[in-house]
Formats: C-alpha cells, sequence, structure tokens
C-alpha cells in the first residue's frame, strides 16, 4: 500500500474537514509569524534608537572623560585612529563638546555644546534625519545651530531666531558669538532635548579656542550583527591609552531595560506558542478520532498497527506542510508590509516623545528573521507531529471492534 | 577695582564695623581703619589681572568706577581680543556687555559659580558683597611675631545665618600700619580652601595701601590669579545714571 | 424538545473535543487576565510614582507655568485653596511647593540644580518619593530656617555630610539674584540618577521669605488622589472651585505628558498582543465548532428532513457555542483565580534581572511582576471572551442549517 496516496488520497476525501484543520493550523501559524516579526522589529528599533541616534555602538574617549569633562581632555591622534576603524568597516565620527550659556531674549539656559563633523557623523547617527522643523546643518552653517526641542521651547525660540553663546573658551577668554537657529531636532533624549546644541566643528573650534583634538569618537558597526563585546574589548586593545566602551556599559539602565523586554518577549512568544499548541491539538485529534470508525475498518481487514500509524503521520504531515506553506506566504506578505509601512500609533500618542534617555518613534516596524519564520513552522509541525501521538496510537491498538462502535 | 578688592578681601571689614557685638573696642578699631583703606564714596581704578592655570596664562587691564557698595562698572581695555567688554553690576543685577557680539547679558543664578574672566574667582565672589551684612563675627585670634614680622591675626566665623560656604576666614594685618598681609579662607571642616595675599604697598590716592592681591587655591598651588592695581582715585563724582544698565552700550 | 437542553446534551457528547475547546477558551481567559492586570499595576505604579515625584496626580498652578515654570509665576491664597481642594471627595492629599532652579555651593564645588520648598506638615511618603527614600537623617520641621534634604549624589559631589554648610543662589520673585545658607538634615537615594545628584527639598516658610513670596504664595499644589483613573475627572472637578480661578488644573496626562505618551504607547502594545491571542482562540473554537457541525451533517440533514427550520439549526448551534463559552469562561475563572491572587499578592520577583530602584526614564519601578484588574476591566476580559467564542460560532452554525437535507443524507 502506498502510504503516501493513501495519505493523499484521504486527504481529499473529506475536503471540507482537511480544509478546515489545515487553515486553523495555516492561521495559527501566520498569527505566529506575524508576531515574531513584530517582536523583533520592536528589540531591534528600540536599540537602533539608542544607537543610531546618539550614542554609537561604541564611544571612545581619554580615560575620566566620561566621570569629569573636562574640555582639556581631549583625544589626539583622532584622524589615524579614523582611519583605522572605517578600514574595520566600522563608521566612526569625532566631535567636541563644551558647557555654557545660550541666551535668547530674556530667557537663558545652561546647554552643551556639539562640535560635528558632518560627513563623518552622517555615517554614523542618525540625527540629521531627526529633524522636525528646519534642516540639519550644512557646509555653510557656520553661524547656525540645530538645537534640542526643549530648549527650543525653553528658550522661547523658533527658526531664525538668534541665540547668544556665552562661555570660556580653553585660553580662558569669554567665549561668545551670536547663532541662528537652523533647526530644531525631534525629541532624541532628555539630554539632548533639553540642553543639546550642535555646530559645525570649524564653528566650535573658533568660538573655544581648540584648534585640534576631539573629545569622543563614537563608533559603529557596518555589519549590525557583529559581536559588540568581541568588538570593544579588540578595540580597547588597539588602543590602550583611551577608554574604548559600547553603548551597554555606557547606559546599563537601558541596557537592562531592553534585556528585561527581551525575557518579556520570549514569556509573550512562549504563551503564544502554548496557545497555538492548543489549537492544533485541538484539530489533529478531533480529525483521527472522528475517522476512528475508518480504521476500524482497515484494522479488521488486516493493515497493521504500524501502517496505520505511519498513514496518519503521512496525513499529518501533508497537511502541516499544506499549513506552513500558506502561513508562510501570508506571513511573509504580511511581516513585509509591517516592516516597510509598521503599525502607526499616533493615535496613541502625540508625535514623538522621549523618555529617560531613548525617544520613541510612535510606528512599530517588523523585522523579518529567519527565525521570526521559520521558528513558528517548525513549531507547527512539531507540535502537529506530538498531537498526533496519543490519537494514533489509540487508532493503532484498538480492537477493530470497538472501533467501528467508536463514538 | 577698588570695589572689587574691599568685595573680596574686605567683605569682613565693612561689616565688623556694624557688628552689633565687636569683641572689643580694639578690634573694632583696627579695623575700622583697614575699612578706611578703601572706603570712598565713589572711586575710579586702573589695574592689571594676571591669571595663570594650567592650561593658559593671561593678562588683561581695566579700568573700573564704582560708587557706594552697591554700583560698579568695569572695562576691560587690554588684550585687544576683550577690548570694551563691560561688567556692570546694579544692586544685585550683573550685566555683561560683549562687544565681539553687540550684546548684553543678564548673568543668572546658573552663572553665579562659572569664573569671572577666566580667573579663580567666581561672579559670586563679585556680587556676594551686597548680601553680606553682618555676617561674622569677629574677634583677634594672634597677635605677636609670625614670618619674621609683628602681625595681629582675626578670626572671623560666620553667623549662624549668612549665606556664606567657608568655615572660617583669618585675616593679618601688619602690627603697626594696620595694613593686611594675608587672608585665608576655611572650609567647614577647617582645611585651607584658598589664601589671598597683599602685596606691593605703594602710595595711591594719598595713602599708603597694598596694590597687589595674588589668590591661589590650595588643590592647584601652581596656579595663581593677581590684581595689580595702577591707578587710583577716590571720591570722585559719579552720577547715577553712569551705572544704567542703558548706558553700557554708549561706552 | 426544549432547544437548550438539547444543545447542552449535544456538547457532552463529544466530552474530550468540548474539554479542549473549553480549555483553550479557558486559558485565553488566564491570559488576557494576566496581561491586562499585570499592565494595570504596572500603569498605577508608574503614574503614582510619576505623581508623588513632584506635581502630584492633578497639579493647581499658575496660568502658563507648564510652558514655562520660572519663579515669577506664583498661586495665591494657598491655605484657602488648600481647604477646598481636600473636600473634594477623592483627593487624599494636597501639598502646596515652590519648585524652581538653584546653583547649590559647598566650599568644595557648586553645581546647578533644582529645588523642592515643601511644608513637612503636609508631606508624608505617600505623596513624596523623596521623603520615600531617605537613607540618612531626617526631614526638618515646618518653622526649620535652614535644613535642607539633598540627594545622595549630590552629596557626594559636593563633599558634604548630614550637619554641614550648603549655600542655594537662586532668583526670587522680582529676578533679583538671591542666596541662603543651609544645613543638610537628610540625605535620600531614589535611585533614579538626575533626581539623587540634582534636587533638594526645602522648607516652604524659608524658601518663600528667601524668594520674597508672601506666606499664602507657592508654585503650585500637588493633588494625589486616591485612584489614578479618575485624575480627568477630579481635575475638571477642581477646576470649577472658585478658589481655583485665574489657575491652570491639570490632570498628569499633561504636566508629565512624557509618562502619557510611553503608558499609551504600552497599553497599544498590550492591546495588539492581546488581540492577535484572541483571534488565535477564536481560530480554535471554530475549528472545533466546524468539526462539530461537519461531522453531524447527516443529523442535522436528518432533522431538518422531519421539520426543523434552518433558523432553528442555526440557533441550535449557537446555543452549543454559547454552553461552550460558558464552559471555557468557568473553567478559565476556576484556574486564573489561583493564579490571579498569587500574582496580586505575592507576584513574581524580578529583582534578580532588574535589580531594585529600576527606574524607566524618570520613574522608579518595582521590580516585582505583580497584577491587579480594576473591576471593569474584568467585565471587559469576560465580556470580550465570550464575544469572540459566540462570533466564532456563527459560521458553523450558518452551515449547520444551510445544507439542503437531501445533500447531507447523501454522504456515505
Amino acid at each position: 500500500m502506498n502510504i503516501l496516496s493513501l495519505s493523499l488520497r484521504n486527504t481529499g476525501r473529506n475536503l471540507q474537514r482537511t480544509l478546515v484543520t489545515t487553515l486553523s493550523m495555516a492561521f495559527a501559524c501566520f498569527i505566529m509569524i506575524v508576531f515574531s516579526s513584530l517582536m523583533e522589529g520592536m528589540l531591534q528599533g528600540s536599540e537602533r534608537q539608542v544607537v543610531e541616534m546618539n550614542m554609537g555602538d561604541i564611544q571612545i574617549h581619554t580615560k575620566g572623560y566620561l566621570d569629569d569633562p573636562d574640555i582639556y581632555a581631549m583625544i589626539t591622534d583622532t584622524d589615524t585612529i579614523i582611519d583605522a576603524l572605517e578600514r574595520q568597516s566600522l563608521n566612526a565620527a569625532p566631535r567636541l563638546y563644551a558647557y555654557g550659556l545660550l541666551a535668547a531674549n530674556m530667557a537663558s539656559a545652561g546647554v552643551q555644546l556639539r562640535g560635528i563633523r558632518l560627513r563623518h557623523e552622517k555615517n554614523v547617527t542618525k540625527l540629521y534625519q531627526h529633524v522636525e522643523k528646519g534642516e540639519w546643518l550644512t557646509q555653510n552653517s557656520k553661524k547656525s545651530v540645530v538645537i534640542g526641542k526643549k530648549l527650543a521651547s525653553t528658550l522661547g525660540v523658533s527658526l531664525g531666531d538668534e541665540l547668544i553663546f556665552v562661555g570660556q573658551s580653553s585660553d580662558g577668554f569669554m567665549a561668545n558669538e551670536i547663532y541662528m537657529v537652523q533647526g530644531i531636532l525631534k525629541s532624541v533624549s532628555d539630554g539632548i532635548d533639553r540642553s543639546g546644541v550642535f555646530m559645525l566643528e570649524e564653528s566650535f573650534r573658533e568660538l573655544m579656542a581648540l584648534p585640534t583634538g576631539f573629545h569622543e569618537i563614537v563608533v559603529s558597526r557596518q555589519d549590525r550583527n557583529a559581536d559588540l563585546d568581541a568588538l570593544t574589548s579588540q578595540l580597547q586593545n588597539r588602543i590602550p591609552q583611551y577608554e574604548v566602551k559600547n553603548w551597554r556599559q555606557l547606559m546599563p539602565v537601558i541596557s537592562k531595560m531592553l534585556e528585561g523586554a527581551d525575557a518579556q518577549m520570549i514569556v509573550m512568544l512562549i504563551i503564544t506558542y502554548v496557545a497555538v499548541a492548543s489549537i492544533i491539538l485541538n484539530a489533529m485529534l478531533m480529525t483521527v478520532f472522528e475517522r476512528m470508525h475508518e480504521f476500524g475498518i482497515m484494522k479488521a481487514v488486516g493493515v497493521s498497527p504500524w501502517q496505520i500509524v505511519r498513514l496518519i503521520y503521512a496525513e499529518t504531515l501533508v497537511q502541516t506542510i499544506f499549513a506552513s506553506i500558506v502561513a508562510l506566504i501570508f506571513g511573509w506578505w504580511a511581516s513585509s508590509y509591517l516592516q516597510l509601512h509598521g503599525l502607526d500609533m499616533s493615535s496613541f500618542m502625540s508625535g514623538s516623545i522621549s523618555f529617560g534617555d531613548i525617544a520613541f518613534d510612535p510606528i512599530w516596524y517588523s523585522y523579518i528573521t529567519p527565525e521570526s519564520l521559520m521558528t513558528p513552522i517548525i513549531f507547527l509541525v512539531l507540535i502537529a507531529m506530538v498531537a498526533v501521538i496519543y490519537p494514533a496510537s489509540k487508532a493503532a491498538w484498538i480492537k477493530p471492534i470497538d472501533a467501528i462502535y467508536y463514538r | 577695582m577698588s570695589s572689587l578688592i574691599s568685595r573680596l578681601a574686605l567683605i569682613p571689614f565693612f561689616f565688623i564695623i556694624n557688628l552689633a557685638q565687636a569683641a572689643d573696642q580694639r578690634t573694632t578699631d583696627i579695623l575700622a581703619e583697614i575699612d578706611d583703606l578703601w572706603r570712598g564714596k565713589s572711586s575710579y581704578t586702573l589695574a592689571t589681572l594676571n591669571v595663570k592655570t594650567k592650561h593658559y596664562t593671561r593678562s588683561m587691564t581695566m579700568e573700573s568706577w564704582s560708587k557706594g557698595k552697591e554700583k560698579s562698572l568695569t572695562r576691560i581695555l587690554t588684550p585687544l581680543r576683550e577690548k570694551g567688554t563691560i561688567t556692570l553690576k546694579s544692586g544685585n543685577h550683573i550685566y555683561t556687555y560683549l562687544p565681539k557680539t553687540d550684546r548684553t547679558i543678564r548673568l543668572s543664578s546658573g552663572m553665579m559659580m562659572g569664573s569671572w574672566m577666566g580667573s579663580h574667582l567666581t561672579n559670586d565672589d563679585l556680587v556676594k558683597e551686597s548680601r553680606l551684612e553682618e555676617d561674622f563675627d569677629a574677634s583677634i585670634s594672634f597677635e605677636g611675631l609670625r614670618d619674621g614680622g609683628d602681625i595681629i591675626e582675626f578670626t572671623l566665623i560666620p553667623k549662624a545665618d549668612a549665606a556664606i560656604v567657608w568655615g572660617k576666614i583669618t585675616i593679618e594685618v601688619e602690627a603697626t600700619s594696620h595694613l593686611p598681609i594675608k587672608e585665608v579662607f576655611f572650609d567647614e571642616d577647617m582645611n585651607i580652601s584658598r589664601t589671598f595675599t597683599f602685596s606691593g604697598l605703594k602710595m595711591m590716592a594719598g595713602k599708603i595701601r597694598p596694590s597687589i592681591m595674588r589668590i591661589v587655591p590650595i588643590d592647584e598651588p601652581d596656579e595663581f590669579t593677581e590684581f595689580v592695581f595702577d591707578e587710583m582715585t577716590l571720591d570722585i563724582e559719579l552720577d547715577d545714571n553712569f551705572f544704567a544698565k542703558s548706558a553700557l552700550k554708549r561706552l | 424538545m426544549k432547544l437548550n437542553t438539547l444543545a447542552f446534551r449535544n456538547i457532552f457528547r463529544r466530552k474530550r473535543r468540548t474539554l479542549i475547546t473549553a480549555s483553550s477558551i479557558a486559558f485565553g481567559v488566564m491570559l488576557s487576565v494576566t496581561f491586562t492586570g499585570s499592565g494595570d499595576y504596572t500603569y498605577t505604579n508608574m503614574i503614582d510614582m510619576g505623581a508623588k515625584m513632584g506635581m502630584g496626580h492633578v497639579t493647581v498652578q499658575p496660568m502658563g507655568y507648564q510652558d514655562k515654570p520660572t519663579l515669577d509665576k506664583r498661586l495665591h491664597h494657598s491655605y484657602d485653596n488648600l481647604d477646598a481642594i481636600l473636600a473634594q471627595e477623592g483627593v487624599t492629599s494636597a501639598t502646596p511647593r515652590i519648585m524652581g532652579q538653584a546653583m547649590f555651593a559647598s566650599s568644595h564645588k557648586s553645581v546647578g540644580g533644582a529645588f523642592i520648598a515643601i511644608d513637612p506638615n503636609l508631606e508624608t511618603t505617600e505623596n513624596n518619593v523623596i521623603l520615600q527614600t531617605l537613607v540618612e537623617g531626617e526631614t526638618f520641621q515646618a518653622d526649620s530656617k535652614h535644613g535642607v534634604v539633598i540627594g545622595s549624589k549630590l552629596a557626594e559631589k559636593l563633599q558634604l555630610k548630614i550637619g554641614k554648610k550648603m549655600v542655594y543662589t537662586s532668583t526670587d520673585v522680582e529676578g533679583e539674584i538671591i542666596s541662603n545658607i543651609t544645613r543638610v538634615t537628610g540625605i535620600f537615594t531614589s535611585g533614579i540618577s538626575f533626581v539623587d545628584s540634582s534636587m533638594v527639598l526645602l522648607p516652604l516658610k524659608s524658601a518663600q521669605k528667601a524668594l520674597s513670596y508672601s506666606p499664602d504664595e507657592v508654585s503650585l499644589i500637588a493633588v494625589m488622589i486616591d485612584d489614578q483613573r479618575k485624575a480627568k475627572a477630579i481635575r475638571d472637578q477642581l477646576q470649577m472651585l472658585p478658589s481655583n480661578q485665574g489657575f491652570d488644573v491639570l490632570s498628569w496626562h499633561d504636566s508629565q505628558p512624557d509618562l502619557g505618551g510611553v503608558i499609551a504607547m504600552e497599553e497599544a502594545g498590550n492591546i495588539i498582543m492581546q488581540l492577535l491571542i484572541g483571534l488565535l482562540i477564536a481560530a480554535g473554537i471554530l475549528n472545533t465548532m466546524l468539526m462539530g457541525v461537519l461531522e453531524r451533517e447527516r443529523e442535522f440533514g436528518m432533522m431538518m428532513a422531519v421539520g426543523m427550520s434552518p433558523s432553528k439549526l442555526f440557533q441550535l448551534v449557537m446555543v452549543e457555542c454559547f454552553w461552550l463559552a460558558l464552559l471555557g469562561l468557568i473553567m478559565g475563572i476556576i484556574i486564573t483565580a489561583p493564579w490571579y491572587y498569587f500574582l496580586y499578592n505575592t507576584g513574581i520577583d524580578m529583582t534578580a534581572d532588574l535589580g531594585n530602584g529600576f527606574s524607566y526614564g524618570g520613574v522608579l519601578i518595582d521590580p516585582v511582576f505583580k497584577a491587579r484588574l480594576f473591576p471593569e476591566s474584568v467585565v471587559a476580559i469576560l465580556g470580550s471572551v465570550f464575544t469572540l467564542a459566540l462570533a466564532a460560532g456563527a459560521y458553523p452554525a450558518w452551515k449547520a442549517g444551510s445544507t439542503p437535507p437531501i445533500e447531507s443524507l447523501k454522504t456515505s
């Protein structure tokens, strides 16, 4: 007896029943795929928000700079370091920092100046895409700045308004200059929102009398899957005179939070899988049990128990494969759509918000990974196979006379 | 600039005079004498400020007018980069006019702890004087020979209500001339925080006074801020309008 | 024969299938309870904590204060106002406060920060997170002239200990720069970095004097309520009070928009999750019911042949579904109750993973995973599970009555 052809014929015989079973399995699997991708997207998105917006994957400073940001604590061989990094497929952007007072009209606020190198900054962070009003800095922005969202409202300024910066330059003089507001950022992080002022490297150097050196180099991986910890140690070994830290070490709370979210995600997935398992179990059990009569007849005419088991498994396999294909097609399609367009949650939130040190975008994107597609399918097949054990064995070893009357 | 000196070094002196309870008449008298060294209803000074820190060494010359304790105006003459910068103090407000940007800003409480002109003094030090009425209890803590000179040392303890961060301040004066030699600021645990020394005695505005004041912070003994008085005239005619904010740009 | 009884007996004809389906409904109830409950608990926690951090659940503040919180903006006749506010139902406390920026200096250093001036008689650990996290020393008395409570990180930066001096400099109501001396009476560690390194508590009376405020002027009144969900309603009531005319009354949604945003986002995520699970369960029910209908095609055909109308058949299946749903719900309640009880009282301690004093963007989070359901949430869960189950049964029910008897009787 050709099991395969028999199983196919059996499946086709009661098409309705098969369809119902298969489609519910497919549906369950589809939900799982969409869900996994959304979760993956959430995780990736959160990490990316942190990393891409401002922190980068890794940061380099002079030793002790983070505890006591001294304008004189500078990295001196910046260009050499950046070249070496770029040869290793890492993007790097150097930065200058200083503190001072920004005044406009009658209001003033303590701010942190950030001198950046445009070209490099664009490779490493997405800040340039995050401007809410106006535009990002350009090569001509010698006397313009881009400021944080809350800073703009504290000072009561908008595009084109004038700002005066006053601070102490490196040679002890009173640094002061007028700048124009060229852009106002969306929410990035608490620090930047409240006190971030971005300007060109040249403008910074002129203002603060710092002709060379940088305070920070921000590094990001081009390959997002490269091992962060390994990379951090490797870089630290190459430049032992400086301090190399990755974003998890720099922002342990956020890191913890995302890990916590990770764990939560897994719990959710497990729960979802259990829910799905019950459906599949249900479907398979019913499929077999209501054909008990049929199996009884088969046994009565001499089909061996093992053949019955093989038959049932073959049918199950056919159904699950069919379900998988359907689930895969629709799941992939739906997740791709969500990966591109995302779930718009802006009816729940007004614009972008920053909470603590991360900004949240109101659009939830999916992210398709091989795991998010294959795991649900593998799971489906596995559960189905397991679910069928009980009814299959029952069918295989029941006494024909009982089977015929099986209710 | 005399107002600056008086503000910084002689804060205690001015108000010791007003003490409800002067420890004894002699203290009051001597401190009154010292006080008279700088007193004048108004003043004009020309001074040089030298600052040396780990990262830079600078020198500035400035002229300064003052009227009473409340009003003073300082204008920087050299170097060229800062020429024309004016600091105006009127009551509890401080304004700074910046010639480079042609703007005037008012110092907020946030800037008070910033260093003034890159020196070891803070903006707060400048403003303090007007708010330090009756802030210390003074007494003589030592009289006799020290470091090869005959001196009297006063110890000033801030009163319980005074907005002073120091634990105590000691002032050494020359025993006969009552000219100030040294002033030491201590933190609450009675560790030295910074030291002012006075030297360069010369005739100014009809009297012998110290013309150089040097400030050395205890944690960076190689650094210092030094005021050198080149000229001083007291009791000159000064109109209140001279110290109005609107007058800043006119200068 | 009564439809109900028939339906009921039909269900139990297929015990196993009924049991499995009912279990999945029960499971759905449990999941829903877990997610909604933990969500409710966490959000309430976050909101209450946020309220304790300074602005209360509802804040009475001068007009325009939200956009530009400067010290020249004040509320007047505050103490009279307090009485009127406390008289409102649902209000548990109303505390007048002054909030402002200042520089804090010791002989070692000076740093910028902010202060909250409070009346210690009115403030407790219930409405003030700083008081709740005092680690050393104590709060000052109401008439204290020089007391101050500072954060542990601030104490470190300025090298201060209990009893040491600290001078704060700020701008008074006329914009004049003022300073005042204080002595540290207490030190707190809230676990939130920026609070520990830049916030202090001052005595209200002393601050009023320093800032040249009159004794009944304050920056805002922070109102705490017993149930954070009533925030908007109470805000409306308070806004109508005559003593609040000319002032802004805001709920935490507006005074802390970031918190509101995050909660909204989490809630949305939660809802989407539950929706997906709900769909899964519905699929399972659909599957079961449909199978049940399909296998009884013959039976139904027979019934129609002897005169039962299709609509009656539809009703029959729907009632079966109803019984199934009910069974599932009851099972759900049975298995969920002890689980919920556990979560409510003990919760899952995640301190190992998250550590104590875990702060999610400025709000302290309790690392214990607990659940708390509001009555309306319970109704919502049971109701939606039930509705979902019934909806899932609609198609099979329709199918039952739609096949003409001659067709169904034909099957071999």
